[in-house]
């Protein structure tokens, strides 16, 4: 299956169980959690679902678009249900059976697998999702998100595209994967992933290895810190000032990849952008708390 | 009597979590049963990766009933001289609701005169009603680690509850968990619901475990575990091997399977070049997977893991696994290509940022300390100082290699092996191979003598360190395991007959962390004293020695491990000769007479008298001749029955000065000499 009929067809799927179908968040990010329709939807009362494809650059796992499975950007397939539904694992696997994976011939387990973000100030319990042995998705209760207890609890569900899209055709290098194909009126041009994608990892590993740097991106974090706290106190603009906290998490990503922040470091680090991302959350729940009409909203049956 | 069934059907609980839960509900049930009615009956447990299941047969079906007895006024108060009741009495009958007839005057022990009884009689309650209140209340109260909340809930469990079964013989207990009410229907294999959709009906608790079987789910653990067993082997016996064992990774794929089946897949043969260490941990980990090897013990190019369902029709569970195993592989190489680009000492830099411990610094730091403590050590033991010097700065460089990074278990061995290619001594990659050993209670020490050098140094620079900074187990905290690297030191100095005080070497440790300690030397010490006496002792109770010894033993001294093992063989060589209890009565008594005495070790002879205490004074040359821990214990036996003898006839503490003196010597000297070998007055 062609990666693009995948993601439509995931979109198509969750659309249909009433999930808004969202967009990536145009900045750099490790997770898709990370984009706020997650992060702040986690957050508060508000029943809300939502489903979209979020690119996770992992600067650490770059490999110049020479190792046959790893990547430095890869898709998510991220979705939020909230609250979670109580029928939500056979929802999932209704999803796998929309790809066309027949469950009469494959084997499906949900091993213990709990999920952390301390950036995020978040953590939850679940599952890997395991077919045929291999992890093609996260599946997590979301308990904390942002420093605060989640009450309703959502269920997040990460789907593995490029993972997902291998093994259905039996491929052993990521850059074989067919993109979608190209019709024009001289033809018809299938695209592989190695055309869309190899070069870019090429460089971004390329950039995140060897070229960053260091003193640049040292100054971009205090700057971007800086900025938010100033949104944060003096504006109490938590959506900008979070955008800062995305932009520090990737800049801390990539002086980690560069070799550049020591095992006593990180742990502070890591926390600077916690503070400031729960901070952001509090300040967010202050305000729909706050808005004409939250409290007691009835939800239409 | 009836039979009772409970299950708990959750999303997929975690491996580890399913037997501790499983018997902490069994056990806090059959308690409530012997209390609540008085049965004493086994529970039957059952679990699998959604369900945890108890039976327990033949529960009475009503509560026996109780029986109260109320205390009243005294007889005289409640009766008037014509026997009549009075006010007092009928209030007494009134207030316990009986009949005043049925009142008894009784005199109980400790009472001077009879009193008013009551006995009231409490009918048992229905056990189907006390269940309804009872299990709810019970699995609430479980103990669950990482307890999780789900959706509007404020439930906390471990995973969703999403059924619940309970039956008391064809009854359904009437209860609710979290909105969940409990039924007398279950849930199957998903694979089963596919063409079965609606619920399994379990008839009675007799009928559980056939009809989860009918609908695809093995109930009881043990059942998948051992066949998986079987199925493990026979196939690897078609693959032309046998199984790498490793109970543990059984265990678990028993635990996370509802139907125990196995595939067989087979991996490029290429992959075999990698060590056999690597493959091993790299299966077990990323794939839950056996290896299979030949005869020699060298891999087979294939593998054996688990699946929750019990076919593959069309391969691609074989095909699945292998596809993914291929991957891990791949990495698996990659880590170990990069890894020997450049010699294994060139990680010393970077271990300057690898963090120890924050006060202690860095794993550059400890290495010298390492080093420094090796090289005494190794001289202590009259081996070879460099080689115990090179072997440690060498132990920790593999931490930053890309393979133990992704596999923290190869810590040592990947060390080990990258030495070995890269050409050092045997003695040398031996030695870090190994230092991480004893990593449990069971597992054995290093096998050579340096890797016995170099794990004692890391130990007890982790020990002396911690210590050093206020680190100290209390209870059951002990973050960074320093009890079993303590029980480590003590076990590869016992096993290998070393003469070294653990408490010396733990003084040199401290010596080596200088500066950065931030408590107290005097104290570090105390606390360490304590602990490595812990250690010993709890050493030679696992050498199996009974109470006695250990206790007699250890008293009499504990650093010198070698001495301290050849007495408690000595000792436990002479079990349970009655005459060492009157020994220790007598050891006993002369503890209690020396206690504020500071007798002088001359003792003037000739003026004792009695003959009990002459003969005492005979014996002691001897006694202090160092005959040797079995021979001495031989004299001290015989010296039983005299001293027996002396205590009777003599009293020691008597009016004449120079006597006195003299016997107090005399004690004091026989004790010295007891506690060459034991304290006896411990015996007991």
């Amino acid at each position: 299956m062609h990666i693009q009929e995948l993601i439509l067809r995931l979109q198509r799927f969750w659309a249909d169980r009433g999930c808004l179908i969202g967009q990536p968040y145009d900045l750099e990010k490790g997770a898709g959690t990370m984009n706020p329709l997650t992060f702040f939807g986690a957050v508060g009362p508000k029943p809300w679902n939502v489903a979209y494809v979020e690119p996770s650059r992992r600067p650490v796992d770059g490999r110049y678009g020479e190792n046959p499975f790893r990547l430095y950007k890869h898709l998510q397939m991220q979705v939020l249900l909230k609250p979670s539904p109580a029928r939500v694992q056979d929802l999932y696997i209704e999803s796998l059976e929309a790809l066309g994976i027949d469950m009469r011939k494959h084997d499906l387990r949900f091993e213990e697998d709990n999920w952390e973000a301390p950036t995020l100030g978040a953590w939850g319990v679940g599952w890997q999702v395991m077919l045929d042995g291999m992890e093609i998705s996260q599946f997590t209760y979301f308990q904390q998100v942002g420093g605060m207890d989640c009450r309703p609890v959502s269920a997040e569900l990460t789907y593995g595209i490029e993972r997902i899209c291998m093994f259905l055709g039996g491929l052993d290098n990521i850059y074989d994967i067919t993109w979608g194909e190209v019709k024009t009126d001289d033809g018809i041009y299938p695209v592989s992933y190695r055309e869309v994608r190899q070069r870019e990892e090429y460089e971004l590993s390329a950039f995140s290895f060897e070229h960053a740097d260091l003193a640049f991106h040292w100054q971009c974090f205090e700057a971007f810190e800086k900025e938010a706290w100033r949104l944060l106190k003096d504006l109490g603009h938590y959506l900008s000032a979070y955008e800062q906290a995305l932009k520090m998490s990737h800049t801390f990503n990539v002086l980690h990849a560069r070799g550049a922040v020591s095992t006593t470091e990180r742990p502070g680090i890591i926390k600077r952008i916690r503070d400031l991302t729960c901070a952001c959350a509090r300040a967010y729940v202050e305000r729909e708390s706050a808005l004409p009409g939250q409290e007691g909203k009835e939800v239409q049956a | 009597m009836k039979n009772l069934l409970l299950e708990i059907h959750c999303e997929e609980i975690p491996a580890r979590f399913l037997e501790p839960l499983s018997e902490e509900f069994a056990a806090a049930f059959q308690a409530w049963m012997k209390e609540s009615l008085g049965a004493d009956l086994a529970v039957e447990r059952f679990h699998s990766p959604r369900k945890l299941a108890w039976r327990v047969t033949g529960i009475p079906q009503r509560q026996p009933d109780q029986r109260e007895v109320q205390v009243g006024p005294p007889q005289r108060m409640c009766l008037d001289e014509q026997g009549a009741p009075t006010q007092t009495g009928l209030k007494f009958a009134e207030k316990w609701g009986v009949p005043f007839d049925q009142v008894l005057f009784e005199q109980p022990a400790g009472k001077k005169e009879p009193v008013a009884v009551a006995t009231l009689v409490k009918a048992g309650r229905p056990t189907l009603e006390l269940l309804a209140e009872v299990l709810p209340r019970l699995v609430t109260a479980l103990h669950v680690p990482k307890a999780m909340r789900w959706g509007h809930s404020s439930f906390e469990f471990v995973r969703p509850i999403r059924n619940v079964v309970a039956l008391f013989g064809e009854d359904v207990v009437p209860f609710e968990l979290d909105g969940v009410k409990a039924g007398r229907t279950t849930l199957g294999h998903r694979l089963f619901h596919l063409d079965h959709p609606g619920p399994v009906p379990v008839a009675s608790p007799e009928a559980y475990e056939a009809a989860l079987e009918g609908a695809g789910v093995v109930a009881s653990f043990e059942v998948r575990r051992e066949r998986l067993a079987k199925e493990l082997d026979r196939l690897a016996a078609e693959a032309g091997g046998r199984v790498v064992a490793d109970a543990e990774l059984l265990s678990t794929l028993a635990l996370i399977v509802e139907v125990p089946r196995i595939i067989a897949g087979s991996f490029p043969a290429d992959f075999l070049d990698l060590p056999k260490e690597v493959l091993v941990t790299s299966l077990k980990e990323h794939q839950k997977a056996f290896c299979v090897e030949d005869a020699q013990g060298a891999l087979l190019p294939c593998f054996l893991t688990a699946a929750n369902r019990a076919d593959d029709p069309e391969g691609f569970l074989k095909s699945g696994n292998e596809w993914v195993l291929r991957a891990r592989l791949y990495d698996a190489r990659f880590f170990y290509a990069e890894d020997r680009k450049e010699p294994l000492s060139a990680r010393m830099e970077k271990l300057k940022h690898l963090t120890f411990q924050r006060e202690l610094g860095s794993y550059f730091d400890k290495t010298q300390r390492m080093m420094a403590l090796s090289e005494a050590i190794a001289g202590a033991l009259t081996l070879d100082g460099t080689d115990g010097k090179l072997a440690a700065q060498y132990a920790k460089c593999d931490l930053v290699t890309l393979m133990v990074g992704e596999f923290p278990e190869l810590q040592g061995i990947m060390g080990g092996e990258y030495l070995k290619r890269e050409g050092a001594h045997e003695k040398v990659w031996k030695a870090v191979k190994e230092h991480y050993r004893p990593d449990a209670s069971d597992a054995p020490i290093p096998g050579t003598p340096l890797g016995g050098v170099v794990a004692l140094a890391d130990k007890l620079d982790t020990v002396a360190g911690c210590f050093s900074v206020g680190i100290i187990p209390t209870g059951s905290k002990d973050p960074l395991a320093l009890r079993r690297a303590g029980a480590g030191i003590v076990r590869i100095l016992f096993e290998n007959g070393w003469n070294l005080n653990p408490l010396r070497a733990a003084a040199l440790a401290l010596e080596a962390i200088g500066e950065r300690a931030t408590k107290p030397r005097a104290e570090t010490l105390a606390a360490l004293e304590a602990f490595f006496r812990d250690r010993v002792a709890y050493q030679i109770e696992q050498a199996g020695y009974a109470a006695p010894v250990r206790r007699a033993a250890l008293a009499a001294g504990w650093t010198d491990l070698v001495d301290l093992k050849a007495r408690c063989e000595a000792l436990a060589a002479f079990g349970d000769d009655p005459r060492f209890a009157s020994l220790g009565q007598s050891a006993k008594r002369i503890s209690n007479i020396l206690k504020d005495e500071t007798p002088s070790e001359d003792l003037d002879a000739t003026v004792l008298q009695a003959p009990e205490e002459k003969a005492l004074a005979e014996r002691l040359p001897w006694l202090e001749s160092n005959p040797g821990h079995a021979s001495l214990l031989a004299g001290l036996a015989d010296l039983a029955g005299p001293l027996e003898a002396f205590f009777t006839a003599v009293m020691v503490k008597c009016e004449d000065p120079a006597l006195r003196a003299a016997r107090l010597s005399l004690l004091f000297r026989l004790r010295k000499a007891f506690l060459r070998i034991a304290d006896f007055s411990q015996w007991q």
